[in-house]
């Protein structure tokens, strides 16, 4: 599982970060830092594909393994 | 229903209702799944309508919810508004008369605008809820209006700074002395009031329209309660909105300002659930009924009532769970990345932190000594951290 995100798109807005902290980071300059490697926790996969359908600007893709 | 294949209806074709169907095809693959929707679109990104669409800095395309994925053989789609509901016989009835038999029934119609009565039906004025209010603003503002904001809410004010940084003259009216009062608890005292007029907005505070003058059937002024005229040939209306739940009266379902829910998102029928804008459910973490009308709580809330009714159908326990959640929305003005976390109605006391090389002020909201919710500006990092301190507490609180 990877997560691409559209950086023209991205406005820090940390929907994502409320959904899976443990992946996605927004900084204070609103700069989204994704986690190179996600964990095979199955619940934590479904919060990151939330994450993805979640993102209100449509910022990230997410490409299963 | 011996031997038949259950039917799981989901009423709203927004985000909720998205979430609920993404979760429902993939958790009760042996079901049939009626997805109902009163949208002509797919599901589309609400938030981005005031803002980045707004803007023209994304077009209609770029707002699509991307395709719920997996087998859909047994999904059906069926692109009408719901009119009434008969809990006895379980159907829900359409638009157009049909009738649709249901086992469980997951509610998610949403929410509505509220439009003042003297603003109703004029041409030149609109409410902005969906994505059909967007783009018909959105092609009045090719002949470059004056503008006038009517009411100082999120959606007000969040049209007020798109239509500033396009650069067009706005002038925004609200009834209080303050802007985005209910949505940050008056945490920010005058720094929204600031940051519009550092911005060029024409702020009427204190103010209400009481009259409307036509031109050829189309907005050409607006009246003040005090008498003042303000010419405008186009008016955007945040008045707040309100549920969807017409179609659920004598349904005896139990409505009162949004679909009561208790913590698992189950209303006072069996085998029917509600989420999104149009569900008042408990919360456990405040343990208070609230609505919530936000992006997000409508994609956490949609799957979780999803989990909660697939439960209910299957009798696979391990699927239900209460909803506790801290709530969390954020606006974009000028650039400003505002962001609330928590439920700071019934707050005590605000602790406001503004330290000189902070990027913008931090309010953090208590009551009876416990942190109920936090407000920020451009500190995405420290309010996400309070969230879930919030969330932590209140399940320590919890356990103890």
């Amino acid at each position: 599982m990877k997560i691409i995100v559209d950086r023209q798109r991205c406005d820090g807005n940390g929907v994502c970060m409320g959904i899976a902290p443990e992946v996605f980071d927004v900084d204070d300059d609103l700069y989204l830092h994704v986690a190179e490697n996600i964990p095979e926790d199955p619940e934590l996969r479904a919060r990151v594909r939330q994450s993805v359908t979640s993102c209100p600007i449509l910022a990230l893709k997410l490409v299963e393994d | 229903m011996g031997g038949m294949r259950q039917r799981i209806v989901v009423a709203g074709g927004s985000l909720a209702g998205h979430s609920a169907v993404t979760e429902l095809v993939g958790l009760v693959p042996e079901a049939e799944i009626v997805w109902v929707t009163g949208e002509q679109h797919r599901t589309y990104s609400k938030p981005a309508l005031s803002k980045e669409f707004m803007q023209a800095r994304n077009e209609l395309s770029e707002l699509m919810l991307p395709d719920i994925g997996g087998d859909l053989s047994n999904l059906r789609i069926v692109r009408r508004s719901c009119a009434s509901l008969d809990t006895a016989n379980r159907t829900v009835t359409l638009d157009d008369g049909e009738k649709i038999a249901f086992d469980q029934l997951l509610i998610a119609t949403g929410a509505q605008a509220r439009m003042p009565g003297m603003l109703r039906g004029v041409g030149g004025v609109f409410p902005l809820r969906t994505l059909d209010d967007a783009v018909a603003i959105r092609e009045s503002l090719a002949g470059r209006p004056k503008v006038l904001v009517v009411g100082g809410g999120l959606i007000g004010c969040e049209l007020a700074a798109s239509m500033r940084t396009l650069g067009l003259e706005v002038t925004l009216v609200e009834r209080l002395d303050t802007l985005l009062d209910r949505p940050f608890g008056g945490a920010f005292g005058s720094y929204f009031l600031d940051l519009h007029r550092a911005n060029g907005v024409d702020l009427v505070m204190d103010a209400m329209v009481e009259r409307v003058s036509l031109n050829d059937g189309r907005v050409a002024a607006v009246e003040l309660a005090d008498g003042a005229k303000i010419e405008t040939q186009l008016v955007v209306v945040g008045a707040g909105s309100e549920p969807c739940t017409q179609w659920l009266e004598g349904s005896g379902l139990i409505v009162a300002d949004g679909v009561v829910c208790d913590s698992y998102l189950a209303t006072s029928m069996p085998g029917i659930f509600a989420a999104g804008d149009v569900a008042r459910w408990t919360n456990p973490i405040y343990d208070l009924q609230m609505r919530v009308e936000h992006w997000t709580n409508a994609s956490a809330q949609g799957r979780a009532a999803a989990r909660n009714l697939a439960a209910s159908a299957t009798g696979r326990q391990e699927l239900r769970k209460p909803f506790a959640d801290v709530p969390y929305f954020w606006s974009d003005q000028y650039g400003q990345k505002i962001q609330m976390v928590g439920w700071h109605q019934g707050h005590d006391r605000v602790e406001l932190d503004r330290s000189a090389d902070a990027p913008g002020p931090l309010a953090r909201f208590y009551r009876d000594g416990r942190m109920i919710a936090a407000a920020g500006v451009n500190v995405p990092r420290i309010v996400m951290r309070l969230r879930r301190q919030i969330e932590e507490e209140a399940r320590a609180q919890e356990a103890a």
